[in-house]
């Protein structure tokens, strides 16, 4: 017991060594890619808004709208990776007007197919669901014809189910 | 018998047609009858209309019997006689008994006689089934020698020419002796020996035989007058084979009559000849008032002995006409009472005749009974205390058994005459009945269509059980009965097919006729005969019936029991296809195992009945092709064929797995359309989660692409 209490500050000590090591090598990172955060920072204000706006329900629209953002971001920040890495190309950049049509234009159309997709699945699950019973009716007439109406049967999942009338007239 | 149904043949009746050998017939007989058909079967030959005059059948092609040639003189009680002709022997005084088919002939007495030529026994020549024109079906033929003398007496009512008394014991008694002595070493009893059922063989009335005892159950034709007294209360079908006593006893009253030259008791009720036979004993009831011969007295005493054990056997006789005097017969005389019981306006001192006259008034001993003054004239007044402790008994007993009330009373009455008269048959109002002669009597109210509720009761109430207990002497035959009628008990109270009265009357009656509406008309003895005659009357029978009823399944089950009884179990089966398929199962193995190897009529007739089989198959394909193929199969006439197509285990066990399966997959199906039917609002949900992940995907792809796309235009 009395050896325990002597380790803990140890630990914890060198837990605080490695943080401020990660620290040190972002500062260091962060320093050598200021241009692209100045860029980004002012680029991915509508994937920030997303992320909020969806909070507690998932990370779908964050991650559809900052990945198209981010596409939009594309040209521009591949243009100050190769060409001018340095803050005045960040600055021109989020000082031209047609960088922020774009951007936010690429984000808007990741709203778009985020809010859009899901009614579209719908729509085509609720097609191929139709079809599917169809198929399913068809292979059920056959067996009654091959087998004859004892093969029959009535499906009944729950008993709370068992007065409802569309499970009757399926019968 | 099976070869005397197949070689009896008809010939149908041309009444047109010369046949070549007509000169041959005598001048006012009809012309010989034309070959038959070759294949023996008298049920494949057609049906002659009854208005048949001068028609005639040949049996076994050589015997010509007309049918417009009566001769009552030598009718029998239930057998008509006709002229007949030997095609081999020309000239042979012949004639033919057709028995009556509401009668059951004694067949196994028939087979035993048949050819043999015993003394002073009426030969018997041949004797079969074949079918009987002028009632337009089959009917067992018996053809005897013809007596040329004619009968002694014509009937009973009628008066005897007198033999002189000294010619009488070597002229009657000793021939008949000897010829009741040759039955006896074969076993058989005659139950038939009667004034109008004796013959003088030749014209010259000097050889007196035996009339036929075949022709009807035994004893059944015979009067009161001539029976023992425990027969003589039985109905006359009931009265069964019987004991060489019981022909010694006849043959006394019998001789008693013919040497009197008249029946003294003529015009007398059975009941009053019954009651003075116990009275004053059977002798001194049949002489009357009138004087026998004193040289035949002792003979006729030994005979009609009441007592069977103290009657006169062939022995005695043969040491009496040996001019040996016998010890005369002392009858045993009956407990007396001192104090007389009143019943029914009379006072009776002894218990036999009080029995009887109880049985005679059944309603006033039911009085008798209930006040209990029977018991105590019982105890008191003859002091058998044993005896009135069994009536107490039996009263109590029977009052006990649950029923209604009515029945209980009868039942009741009835054990209580058992045990007063042990000897007596079991007597229950107008019922009257030996065990023996049970079977016999149940045949023949069957066959003769007459009410069944009494011998249903007989056995169901075990009443048979009652009296074997009443009796006061051991016999091995009752413990054998008692077994008998444990197990018509038994197939009584089984309500299947195969089972039931009818099971009984075959039981009971070995060469029984089966009964079936269908084929009761062919005269059927035996299980080989069944399919013929189902095959014959496949033409005209209503096919939707099946070809195996009650009656034809109890037969088989009683002839051949070893055979069928698996299949009449099947029969029985509730499920419609299994019972179908057991019906065609015992058809075709009694095809199988008795032949005829085609029954095309039959095979036609199951066929058409085998809609619950074939359904029995759930798969449809599987029917089409059944109802392709049993036609094939119908066409050979083979049963063992369709049957073995029907009941295929393989099959069967095939289209049961792929029924499994089908019912699987469509309930499979069944829930899948249901969940896809039922499943909107877990749909949408999904459809909102699938979107959104598509969405995201589908963005970053986009941006891979892009990035790619870009940094590698820039970079090359």
């Amino acid at each position: 017991m009395g050896k325990a209490p002597s380790k803990q500050p140890a630990a914890t000590g060198k837990a605080r060594s490695n943080a401020f090591l990660y620290v040190l090598i972002a500062a260091a990172v962060s320093f050598a890619i200021i241009p692209t955060i100045v860029v980004l920072s002012v680029a991915l204000l509508p994937t920030a808004v997303a992320f909020l706006v969806e909070r507690g329900k998932g990370w779908y629209c964050g991650v559809t709208v900052g990945s198209l953002n981010l596409a939009g971001a594309a040209p521009y920040l591949t243009d100050l990776w190769l060409t001018n890495h340095t803050v005045d190309g960040a600055i021109a950049i989020i000082t031209n007007i047609w960088a922020y049509l774009v951007i936010y234009g690429a984000a808007g159309f990741g709203w778009a197919i985020y809010s859009t997709m899901p009614a579209v699945v719908g729509a085509f699950i609720t097609m191929t669901a139709g079809r599917r019973i169809a198929v399913l009716r068809e292979q059920q007439r056959e067996l009654v014809q091959k087998w004859g109406p004892d093969v029959e049967s009535v499906y009944e999942p729950e008993k709370k189910d068992k007065a409802n009338p569309s499970s009757i007239a399926m019968a | 018998m099976a070869e005397v149904a197949q070689d009896v043949r008809e010939a149908p009746a041309r009444p047109g047609a010369v046949p070549a050998s007509a000169e041959a017939a005598p001048p006012p007989a009809p012309p010989p009858p034309p070959k038959t058909n070759g294949n023996g079967a008298g049920a494949q030959a057609p049906r002659m209309p009854s208005a048949a005059a001068g028609s005639f059948i040949v049996v076994r092609d050589r015997y010509t019997i007309y049918c417009d040639r009566p001769i009552p003189a030598l009718d029998m009680p239930n057998a008509q006689a006709f002229e007949v002709t030997d095609r081999k022997q020309e000239g042979r005084p012949l004639y033919a008994l057709i028995c009556k088919p509401e009668m059951l002939p004694r067949v196994s007495v028939m087979r035993v006689l048949k050819g043999l030529e015993i003394p002073h026994i009426l030969h018997m020549v041949d004797w079969g089934v074949a079918e009987w024109p002028p009632i337009e079906r089959k009917c067992v033929i018996v053809i005897y020698h013809r007596p040329m003398g004619g009968k002694l007496m014509d009937s009973l009512a009628g008066t005897a020419k007198r033999i002189p008394d000294h010619m009488f014991p070597k002229m009657v008694i000793k021939p008949l002796v000897e010829a009741l002595t040759e039955l006896g070493l074969k076993g058989i009893t005659h139950r038939a020996i009667r004034p109008d059922n004796l013959y003088y063989m030749d014209e010259a009335r000097t050889n007196i035989v035996l009339g036929d005892c075949v022709t009807s159950v035994p004893a059944c034709d015979q009067p009161v007058v001539l029976e023992p007294i425990e027969s003589g209360m039985c109905i006359p079908t009931a009265r069964g084979s019987g004991t060489f006593a019981d022909d010694m006893y006849a043959l006394g009253a019998t001789l008693l009559i013919l040497a009197i030259g008249r029946n003294t008791l003529q015009g007398v009720p059975d009941a009053e000849i019954i009651r003075r036979k116990i009275k004053d004993g059977s002798y001194s009831t049949l002489v009357s008032d009138e004087r026998m011969p004193v040289s035949l007295i002792e003979c006729f005493r030994g005979l009609l002995t009441d007592d069977e054990e103290q009657r006169w056997k062939p022995a005695n006789i043969d040491l009496w006409l040996a001019g040996k005097r016998l010890t005369p017969v002392q009858a045993r005389a009956e407990a007396q009472a001192q104090r007389a019981f009143k019943f029914a306006d009379q006072e009776f001192h002894s218990i036999r005749s009080l029995s009887y006259a109880m049985f005679v008034n059944w309603d006033k001993a039911l009085n008798v009974i209930a006040d209990g003054s029977l018991e105590i004239w019982i105890r008191r007044g003859l002091e058998l205390n044993d005896l009135a402790d069994a009536v107490a008994s039996a009263i109590k007993n029977s009052r006990a058994m649950p029923g209604q009330q009515k029945d209980q009373e009868d039942i009741t009455l009835c054990r209580v005459l058992m045990v007063l008269d042990p000897r007596s048959p079991v007597r229950i109002r107008d019922f009257r009945v030996s065990l023996e002669g049970f079977g016999n009597s149940l045949a023949v109210a069957m066959m003769s269509k007459q009410k069944l509720q009494p011998y249903t009761d007989f056995i169901n109430r075990e009443l048979w059980r009652h009296w074997v207990a009443a009796q006061t002497k051991y016999n091995a035959d009752h413990s054998q009965w008692e077994n008998v009628f444990k197990d018509l008990r038994n197939y009584l109270r089984d309500q299947n097919s195969g089972a039931g009265l009818e099971r009984c009357v075959y039981e009971l009656n070995e060469w029984m006729p089966c009964l079936s509406p269908l084929i009761a008309d062919q005269y059927v003895m035996e299980v080989k005969g069944v399919l013929p005659a189902l095959e014959a009357v496949s033409k005209t029978a209503n096919t939707k019936m099946w070809p195996v009823d009650r009656h034809i399944a109890a037969f088989l089950r009683a002839r051949y029991a070893k055979g069928v009884s698996a299949q009449i179990d099947a029969m029985n089966d509730p499920r419609p296809d299994r019972a179908t398929i057991g019906m065609l199962s015992v058809l075709a193995i009694v095809q199988w195992r008795l032949g005829p190897e085609a029954l095309f009529g039959l095979a036609s007739w199951v066929g058409g009945l085998m809609g619950p089989v074939i359904n029995a198959y759930h798969s449809r394909p599987k029917r089409k092709e059944i109802e392709r193929e049993l036609p094939k199969l119908i066409r050979k006439g083979n049963l063992a064929e369709i049957y073995n197509y029907l009941d295929n285990p393989e099959e069967r066990q095939r289209d049961a797995e792929g029924f499994a399966w089908a019912k699987a997959e469509y309930a499979a199906a069944e829930k899948q359309a249901f969940d896809l039917e039922h499943g909107q609002v877990d749909r949408q949900e999904s459809a909102i989660k699938s979107g959104q992940q598509s969405g995201a995907i589908a963005a970053v792809v986009i941006m891979l692409l892009t990035y790619t796309g870009f940094l590698v235009s820039k970079l090359f």
